[in-house]
């Protein structure tokens, strides 16, 4: 029997906290999302939207203005259907980045056989998913709720604390239905990557589900004639909950509780399949 | 037993499909080599050593540590993985620096031990370069680095030794025995028979999800009893020194060696033998050397397992 000197010295210094070491994936993946040019561009670009709201506000509290552009301010105004336009259009470019960002988040952790290394060691799956969603999750978060709650609270400073009073609930609209919009594209976006290992095949499916989503929903209601084909609309289904987040009366072929049960749903199946294929060992069978 | 990896009637089936069954060990500090064709359970042996997968039964503790308590079971277990695993655009920097920093060091602290980890397995000159542009024997060495680096006291190797050149080889194994000598438990799969040999202070062998044989590889020689120990005699009269071996009747049988300098001998005890040596010794015979023909791991495997993919 071999005899050893005992020498070993393992690592004694102090650890970070365990609900931290997430962003450790976070820092790596937004860095690598950015060091696309198209991305950066197209990130920018998705400020434009939030600035011209700004000038619409701006242009909505100045009377000269209005009266020199000879607009009535009832045009102008400044209410629920202008952050239900603004977060419209904001949620279009979160999709459109989501494409791009989304399947190469997971895909080449898998393509690669990446995944026993960050599981050897403290890291468990749900803060594999954690780490990687996040990067999407705060993405989307800087283009919808963020420049949305700025734009109120400018409004607000605008319009005085009787009109921030009478539609605070709106801020709370915005950050709901930007919350429930990025848990959607985060959540099908990582599943698509964990399940395609081709980043470019998993954006094409991305956009597939939601615009071929619309047209099966639309199939289905002609040839059936019923409103059950909306189920399959995740376009459908979101603006069904953002307008009734928003109390902007629009005649739906389904109920906003519908919606958030079939949105609820989407997550779960979609978590399902992520948590699926992202494990330690996959299993040949 | 906290110095000890212990493994408690264990067995993991994928769905039908068997991984290891009935698995009990007790592996002690040291290179200890686990040897079997492919799909014998070796990496599925390592996987549950290293909490990457859940025993359908039996229970696993590593230096007293069970394999549900990763926080601190990873303090002192390294796992390197037999697949080119390297997040994509990663330096070697990065990828040691990137991974100690999800094990929960600290910035600062991340940054010098991934520094001397990559001393350690002499890759200075290239951590700044691109894992994807390394060499395969570069690959594995950052990967043995990403391994070692928290200086874990159990390091779990899967093929460390595919495909580097013999240089590579020579300088992976000294780091292997050079951990050892420091109190680690190194654990390699392998089934290079002949580095194995030379590596390792006990194996495992594996067929087909079963342990067949462990310990050191002469005393797993030793039992089994149903191939007779080959010996090899170099000495100046093999003809006479077959003769009277013959009269012993432990001897089986006797063959001239190619070169007429020596004996090819088999014998049911061979202990009987060595002392039977000792008098023909005084007897007038000039032996060289005597020397065990068959207590290597590339014996004792074929004696168990059979030639099936063995490397020589």
């Amino acid at each position: 029997m071999a005899v050893y000197r005992r020498s070993y010295k393992p690592y004694s210094g102090t650890l970070t906290a365990e609900w931290s070491r997430f962003l450790v994936l976070f820092r790596y993946s937004r860095r690598n999302l950015f060091h696309s040019k198209f991305l950066t561009v197209f990130y920018v670009l998705c400020f434009f939207w939030p600035i011209a709201c700004l000038a619409w506000i701006y242009v909505a509290h100045s009377a000269s203005f209005l009266a020199k552009l000879g607009l009535r301010p009832e045009f102008v105004a400044i209410d629920n259907k202008f952050f239900l336009l603004f977060m419209s259009v904001q949620g279009v470019l979160a999709f459109l980045l989501t494409a791009f960002a989304g399947p190469s988040l997971i895909s080449p952790d898998l393509a690669n056989g990446a995944m026993p290394l960050y599981f050897c060691r403290p890291f468990t799956r749900a803060e594999y998913v954690l780490g990687k969603s996040s990067v999407l999750g705060i993405l989307l978060s800087e283009i919808t709720w963020i420049p949305g709650v700025i734009l109120f609270l400018i409004q607000a400073s605008f319009a005085g604390a009787s009109w921030t009073w009478d539609n605070f609930w709106i801020a709370g609209s915005l950050i709901l239905s930007s919350l429930i919009l990025i848990a959607v594209l985060s959540l099908l976006a990582m599943a698509l990557s964990a399940w395609v290992k081709w980043r470019i095949v998993a954006g094409a499916l991305l956009l597939a589900v939601m615009s071929f989503g619309a047209g099966f929903a639309q199939a289905i209601n002609t040839v059936l004639r019923i409103e059950g084909g909306h189920f399959f609309d995740l376009v459908y289904l979101m603006a069904t909950i953002w307008t009734n987040l928003f109390l902007v009366d629009n005649d739906r072929g389904i109920s906003a509780g519908q919606a958030w049960v079939a949105i609820l749903v989407y997550c779960s199946v979609c978590l399902g399949l992520l948590l699926r294929k992202v494990r330690a060992y996959e299993v040949v069978r | 037993m906290n110095d000890r990896i212990i493994f408690e009637d264990v067995s993991k089936f994928y769905g039908e499909i068997l991984g290891v069954n009935r698995v009990n060990l007790s592996i002690p500090p040291g290179v200890t080599s686990l040897v079997g064709p492919n799909g014998s359970g070796k990496t599925t042996l390592m996987n549950l050593m290293t909490g990457l997968v859940r025993p359908s039964r039996g229970r696993i503790q590593v230096l007293g540590y069970t394999t549900d308590d990763p926080e601190n079971l990873f303090r002192v277990v390294g796992y390197s993985t037999q697949f080119d695993a390297f997040p994509k655009g990663l330096t070697g920097f990065q990828f040691i620096y990137s991974y100690l920093c999800l094990s929960g060091m600290p910035l600062a602290d991340a940054e010098r031990t991934a520094r001397q980890a990559i001393e350690r397995v002499n890759m200075v000159e290239a951590a700044s370069r691109k894992v994807a542009g390394y060499s395969k024997g570069m690959r594995q060495r950052i990967r043995l680095a990403q391994a070692l680096a928290h200086n874990p006291k159990v390091i779990v190797l899967d093929e460390p030794l595919n495909g580097l050149d013999p240089l590579a080889r020579a300088e992976m194994i000294a780091l292997f025995r050079a951990s050892a000598a420091h109190g680690s438990y190194v654990i390699i799969s392998s089934h290079i028979l002949h580095e194995v040999d030379a590596i390792s202070d006990q194996v495992i062998l594996l067929s087909n999800g079963y342990v067949v044989a462990e310990g050191q590889i002469q005393s797993v020689r030793k039992e089994i009893q149903e191939h007779p120990t080959q010996i090899l005699i170099r000495c100046d009269r093999p003809r006479e020194l077959a003769a009277k071996l013959f009269e012993a009747e432990s001897t089986i049988e006797a063959s001239i060696h190619k070169d007429g300098q020596g004996l090819l001998l088999k014998t049911r005890d061979a202990d009987r033998f060595y002392l039977a040596m000792n008098q023909l010794a005084l007897n007038g015979i000039h032996i060289e050397s005597i020397a065990p023909a068959d207590d290597d791991v590339l014996s004792v495997y074929e004696y168990l397992i059979g030639n099936e993919e063995v490397i020589r």
